[in-house]
């Protein structure tokens, strides 16, 4: 197999002040040095780069190479999760500045892992991921009931909600908490997509759910594919 | 009627019997091998998961591929038909074949041998014998009952209530040997009554009834002398691997929960009658049989639902010690028997632990001390006298060989050693060509391949720089486009017509599993506050304990990293746990005070707990790879030529 290898974004150099280089940035989130990061894109945002070139031509680069490799399963949970918080340290700087450029998230996202179930892992993963590709997300932790969710979709307006099972006996409560949204007459009004280590594509159709992720990396690409849906319906 | 199909199930071996089944359509092959009656074993829980179902269509029209086909078996094997039993539905009367052959027999038993006063305890089972005369009754005018002739005639302190069993038997027993007789009491009561002396003939049973396997020994209660141990694949494997699947599988349906409770007690049963024809012992003669195992195991050989179990806070329905008689569960191969369950921690720390609590009597040590019982689930069980913590650690199957590509458990065929020098040799148990490997030999793999510097640190495979490596160990590699994979055996030397390979997904299973009981540890040592080198000793006990390198162990990081002679086998502690409970009704008794004291700590809700089960991840020794800098310095200073706010 190849290794996935790093897209560089085209044509950097015309956004980017004479004589600046990324390599060093993208590195550095490659291979998790939050440190760095942090660093590097203070001296960005000093220097005067776009909030937004710096997020798609500093940050994203080093991570999606990365978020391909743990698809790819090159890569594990522990390097991921290093370079998600590298990504964060960069994004924490960079998301004001979005703000206040009137660059509102992509998405509401509820994440939480199901009733019955305190694993929390997964589910931390996957809202670092979401975080970092723009999502606002809100997440509810373990052992969640049902009505919880319901709610907070509610109060948020959130476009998605995600729910979590890790274990073969709590799958059971993705189909009951789908079942509740239905009750609640909000099925229609946000997007469901389950995950966790038990769960397949076969079981997100049985459940009803609008999607599944294979891995963290998975999820953020669904989420994503489903707002912009959602953003062009609109339109 | 609804429509069905006919699939027949040929035997992979010559003197094997060919079964089949008529299933309705929507049903899969996998439901078709459940009546038939033939074993195939879905360690994913038909989740389409694994590959431990799969089958090999020989006639009949062969049903499309689903995605998990292609996924767990690869584009080859399906165009082959091969597809997963549990994925199957059936479209046509069809001969299927499992595949591979079944071939792990001779699976090992860790059986184990006691003796009493090494473990610190006498003899005293609780059963006793008494030879008695007693008359029958002749006067029909002062008439009195059989039994009150017998009960006139015994010890002192005997309960004068019989069970139904026992009453049944008194009027034979009283008369065939002219009054003599022997009466067996456990505790106060009478358990049985023969005619003639008997009393030479007092017999006991200890199980351990493990998620995956089941393992037991026939044990004289006078001598305490272990005669035979017996064991073998728990029959409910078929329905799930690991516990969660097992309990999903009963989950709220009394049937299925029906259905595990039967297959265990048939395998109790066979267990039963193997070791007394072995023994030439007759099974009336086994009085008392201690049982072990975890909650969920423990719950469902008494018909407890296990739903609850599952769910969070994973509550067991009871926890307290057991005794019942066998026709209470019903047990009809030893009829006499009391069964005794020792108790429970915890939902996930369940009575086979406090067997390995009684066994290696962690509870007297006035040093620290740590005891690991490595299974499906690792309970880990840490302090001193005073003071017991314990936790569970949800390692899955992996380190058994269930969801590894060429995974097995320790049989015969499985490759449980490696050495590397210029290149890579295996040892395999029984000394044949390899058709799997095991727990051990994935242990070894791992550590002596990242000491190499074919694996990182990160459990990664190495990608650059290959040719650093000896010829030998370059060839190994085979990079596919599912990802690389690492051959342990060519096929030459393969007892199947293909590599044994290790995968990288592979490696991801096992990094996943010994870092749940390496967290489970080190999370007992954060909450007790206890250092490594306040750990005087570790002790593992489990299954394949006995067969693992300790050395490969501690470089993988199952284990923290202590000085190898403070790391110590214990053996199948759970089924020594059992015997001396079953051979001393003190220790019996005493694991009922135990499990009140020991402190159960909750992993997954403990905040450090993704940390430390992250960090828990990576391998020791070997090379780094990305991922591991994370000081910047190297990376300051080529940038000097933009000036700030330029």
């Amino acid at each position: 197999m190849e290794d996935p290898v790093l897209k560089i974004p085209e044509g950097w150099e015309e956004r980017a002040p004479e004589g600046w280089e990324w390599q060093t940035l993208w590195e550095a989130v490659e291979e998790g040095d939050a440190t760095y990061a942090d660093e590097r894109t203070k001296q960005a945002i000093d220097a005067g780069i776009d909030p937004r070139v710096i997020l798609d031509d500093g940050l994203f680069p080093g991570f999606d190479l990365q978020a391909d490799r743990f698809s790819a399963s090159v890569i594990f949970i522990p390097e991921m999760l290093i370079t998600a918080r590298a990504m964060k340290a960069g994004l924490a700087l960079i998301r004001p500045l979005l703000a206040a450029n009137d660059e509102k998230p992509i998405g509401t996202f509820v994440m939480g892992t199901v009733l019955g179930d305190m694993h929390d892992i997964g589910q931390s993963i996957v809202t670092i991921m979401l975080e970092n590709a723009g999502f606002n997300v809100i997440n509810l932790g373990t052992d969640v009931h049902p009505d919880k969710f319901i709610e907070t979709a509610i109060e948020e307006k959130a476009d998605l909600v995600g729910f979590s099972a890790l274990l073969s006996t709590t799958v059971y409560y993705q189909k009951v908490t789908i079942d509740e949204f239905e009750k609640a007459g909000h099925r229609d009004k946000v997007h469901i997509l389950i995950g966790g280590a038990p769960t397949s594509q076969e079981w997100a159709d049985e459940c009803g759910a609008d999607g599944w992720g294979k891995d963290a990396v998975e999820a953020v690409r669904l989420a994503t594919k489903l707002v912009g849906e959602q953003r062009a319906a609109w339109t | 009627m609804a429509q069905t199909y006919r699939v027949t199930f040929k035997a992979s071996d010559q003197d094997g019997m060919e079964r089949s089944a008529s299933v309705e359509i929507g049903q899969t092959i996998l439901d078709a091998a459940h009546v038939a009656g033939v074993a195939i074993e879905a360690t994913c829980g038909a989740r389409g998961r694994c590959r431990s179902c799969r089958v090999k269509i020989l006639s009949g029209e062969v049903p499309p591929a689903t995605i998990q086909d292609t996924v767990q078996l690869g584009h080859d094997d399906v165009r082959d038909n091969l597809r997963l039993g549990c994925q199957t539905k059936l479209i046509d009367d069809c001969v299927v074949m499992a595949a591979p052959p079944k071939s792990e027999s001779g699976h090992q038993i860790l059986g184990a041998n006691l003796d009493a006063s090494e473990h610190g305890f006498s003899i005293a089972s609780g059963v006793e014998k008494h030879l008695i005369t007693a008359t029958a009754p002749i006067s029909e005018h002062n008439q009195t009952a059989d039994w009150d002739e017998i009960f006139a005639v015994l010890p002192d302190n005997i309960e004068p209530k019989l069970s139904l069993d026992v009453m049944r038997k008194i009027p034979t027993a009283l008369r065939e040997k002219g009054g003599e007789m022997t009466v067996t009491i456990f505790g106060d009561r009478v358990i049985d009554l023969e005619p003639g002396n008997t009393t030479e003939k007092k017999y006991g049973m200890a199980f351990d009834i493990g998620t995956t396997s089941i393992v037991g020994s026939l044990l004289d209660l006078d001598s305490g002398e272990c005669l035979v141990n017996v064991g073998g694949v728990n029959p409910q494997a078929v329905y799930g691997g690991d516990l969660m699947s097992r309990i999903a599988y009963a989950q709220f349906d009394a049937k299925k929960l029906a259905t595990l409770r039967v297959r265990v007690i048939n395998a109790l049963n066979d267990f039963v009658k193997e070791a007394c024809s072995e023994c030439d012992v007759s099974s009336d003669h086994i009085y008392k049989i201690m049982v072990v195992g975890n909650t969920c195991m423990h719950h469902v050989l008494l018909g407890i639902d296990v739903s609850y179990v599952g769910l969070a806070p994973y509550a067991p329905t009871v926890n307290d010690a057991i005794v019942i008689g066998a026709s209470e569960l019903p047990l009809k191969a030893a009829s006499n028997a009391q069964i005794c369950l020792l108790p429970i921690v915890a939902g996930f720390v369940g009575a086979d632990t406090m067997a390995c609590v009684l066994a290696t009597r962690i509870y007297e040590s006035d040093e620290l001390r740590a005891l690991v019982d490595i299974g499906t689930n690792g309970e880990v069980i840490m302090g001193k006298k005073g003071r017991l913590m314990a936790c569970s650690a949800p390692a899955g199957p992996a380190l058994e060989g269930a969801q590894i590509r060429h995974g097995m458990r320790g049989a015969i065929g499985a490759v449980e050693k490696i050495q590397i020098d210029d290149d890579l040799a295996c040892e395999i148990i029984g000394d044949t060509s390899a058709i799997g490997i095991c727990g051990s030999g994935l242990i070894d793999a791992c550590a002596k391949l990242v000491e190499v510097g074919v694996m990182e640190r990160s459990g990664r495979f190495r990608r650059k720089n290959r040719e650093e490596l000896s010829e030998a160990l370059q060839k190994r590699f085979v990079d596919t486009p599912d990802g690389t994979e690492y051959i342990l055996v060519h096929t030459k030397d393969a007892g199947k017509d293909e590599p044994i390979t290790l995968t990288q997904g592979d490696v991801r299973q096992i990094q996943l599993a010994k870092s749940a009981i390496f967290s489970g540890i080190a999370m007992l040592q954060k909450v007790m506050e206890i250092s490594d080198n306040q750990l005087t000793e570790l002790m593992m006990c489990g299954g394949f304990g006995n067969y693992i390198n300790l050395a490969s162990a501690v470089k993988i990081r199952l284990v923290p990293n202590l000085p190898i002679e403070r790391i110590t086998y214990s053996g199948n502690a759970a089924l020594m746990g059992a015997q001396i409970a079953l051979l001393s009704e003190e220790e019996r008794l005493k694991a009922s005070r135990l499990a009140r004291e020991i402190e159960h700590v909750g992993l997954a809700t403990h905040p450090d707990f993704q940390d430390i089960f992250v960090e828990g991840m990576s391998f020791l020794g070997g090379q780094d790879g990305p991922g591991q800098a994370v000081d910047g310095e190297h990376r300051r200073g080529r940038q000097e030529k933009v000036t700030v706010g330029d």
